[in-house]
């Protein structure tokens, strides 16, 4: 994300071993862009702006993000407000065991019948 | 170089990192990982990719100039909305190049006024007078495809805030070339006096295009440290043979002249070879002083300047706030 600041703030109790969350240092003024491309798709990061307000930030993150590419809707938020997981606990995201279990894929039959029948007639670009 | 981008650190001193943080870094960065706004990162990593972003968003920005003077005189309506539209797709990039610098310790107001007092740098190609309109056909296509070769090789970089935006600005920039590739074959396909026009823009641009990519391997400074950590991604010389591979074919294809008779492609070695450039313009241009430096950066201050009220009046709308 690039609303990232330079240095870490841990947010809640300092004492903590590990750091598993932090709020995003950002200047005040920095807000977050979120777009959303069409109504059948969830919003999207795509930067920043600076802006003193949330009505300004809205306009000019119209100006900066939606010049060409399809937009029906734009979120801000100011990014000092946004929590995050920190690099050093990626790892929780590691799967701890095989998790062929949750893909449909990992079960022969069910990948013959995903790669024939049900994928001809369900291709991305035909939605 | 290091002195003209303000106190981030001393020239010669090496910074103190922890070893033992430096080393997982350099492992991380070895393995293809990537780095994120606010994690631990080398001083000099951090300096290098302040440098670097700081330099490309004044280039955005400076860059802009040569090409608004041609929106009064462009010679149909058509280009002239072109040409606006790119303009404005540059200073929008400069916007987002800011922003990605500030991640690295420095506001966006104190790399402004290093640009607008003189003291930071910006891309050789922007110190240079765009003379006729087709110095905008030449900015389109060449100066912007150069500058795709650089940045389409660092959207692989290790700086994943920098990657990120360079991705959408690649994606500008292609549009831009796509314009200027048919402002370009309008005026190759036209008359005399427009191809003479094109040829001169071109032999005047020729060796600053060549100079684009920096000094030869040989002499450029710290290069492999910064490939190492992939702030640099291809070096000057990798990427001045892409481009040329890819843009000597253009002018030819329409019956215009390389400006440099010792230009000769090389089966065997797969490259161009072309006549050594003056290395030290490149120096003095990079030093601000360049044949329009002056100028520019005289425009620059007086809309800083004239701009003043609009940035007093957001500050106290945020006051207000």
């Amino acid at each position: 994300m690039t609303g990232i600041g330079r240095a870490e703030t841990v947010a809640g109790d300092a004492a903590r071993a590990v750091t598993w969350e932090r709020r995003l240092n950002t200047p005040h003024d920095v807000w977050a862009v979120f777009l959303q491309s069409h109504k059948r798709d969830p919003h999207v990061h795509v930067g920043d702006v600076h802006a003193p307000d949330a009505e300004m930030a809205l306009v000019v993150a119209k100006e900066n993000y939606t010049r060409r590419d399809p937009c029906v809707n734009l979120w801000v938020v100011r990014a000092e407000e946004i929590h995050a997981t920190t690099a050093a606990a990626a790892e929780m995201f590691e799967p701890g065991i095989d998790k062929s279990y949750r893909f449909g894929g990992s079960y022969r039959k069910q990948k013959q019948v995903y790669q024939s029948a049900w994928r001809l007639s369900h291709r991305d670009e035909d939605q | 170089m290091s002195h003209n981008m303000g106190p981030t650190m001393p020239g010669h001193e090496q910074p103190q990192d922890d070893p033992e943080l430096l080393e997982r870094f350099n492992e991380r960065i070895a393995a293809g990982d990537q780095i994120e706004a606010g994690e631990w990162m080398p001083e000099e990593y951090r300096f290098e990719a302040l440098r670097l972003i700081q330099m490309h968003a004044n280039s955005e920005i400076m860059g802009a100039l040569p090409e608004r003077e041609w929106i009064p005189r462009a010679p149909t309506l058509a280009r002239k909305m072109a040409l606006t539209a790119k303009v404005q797709d540059e200073v929008g990039h400069a916007m987002l190049l800011y922003r990605v610098a500030e991640t690295l310790g420095r506001s966006r107001e104190e790399m402004f006024a290093d640009l607008v007092e003189g003291r930071a740098r910006f891309h050789n190609v922007f110190h240079y007078p765009a003379e006729t309109w087709a110095d905008v056909a030449i900015i389109q296509v060449f100066v912007d495809g150069a500058a795709m070769q650089t940045q389409g090789a660092l959207r692989s970089c290790s700086y994943a805030p920098y990657a990120r935006v360079l991705k959408r600005i690649c994606y500008e920039e292609d549009f831009h070339i796509q314009l200027g590739l048919d402002v370009w074959r309008a005026l190759a396909e036209g008359t005399p006096r427009q191809r003479a026009m094109l040829q001169d823009a071109l032999n005047r641009w020729w060796t600053p295009l060549i100079h684009f990519f920096g000094m030869p391997d040989r002499v450029s400074p710290h290069s492999e440290k910064m490939l190492a950590w992939r702030i640099k991604v291809k070096s000057n010389e990798e990427l001045r043979q892409q481009f040329l591979r890819r843009f000597v074919p253009i002018i030819l294809e329409y019956g215009l002249e390389v400006p440099d008779p010792g230009l000769v492609w090389v089966e065997a070695d797969q490259r161009y070879v072309y006549t050594e450039p003056d290395w030290e313009e490149l120096k003095r241009v990079g030093r601000n002083n360049g044949p329009k430096s002056a100028e520019r950066l005289s425009l620059r201050q007086a809309f800083y300047r004239q701009h003043a009220w609009v940035r007093d009046a957001i500050a106290q709308w945020g006051a207000a706030a």
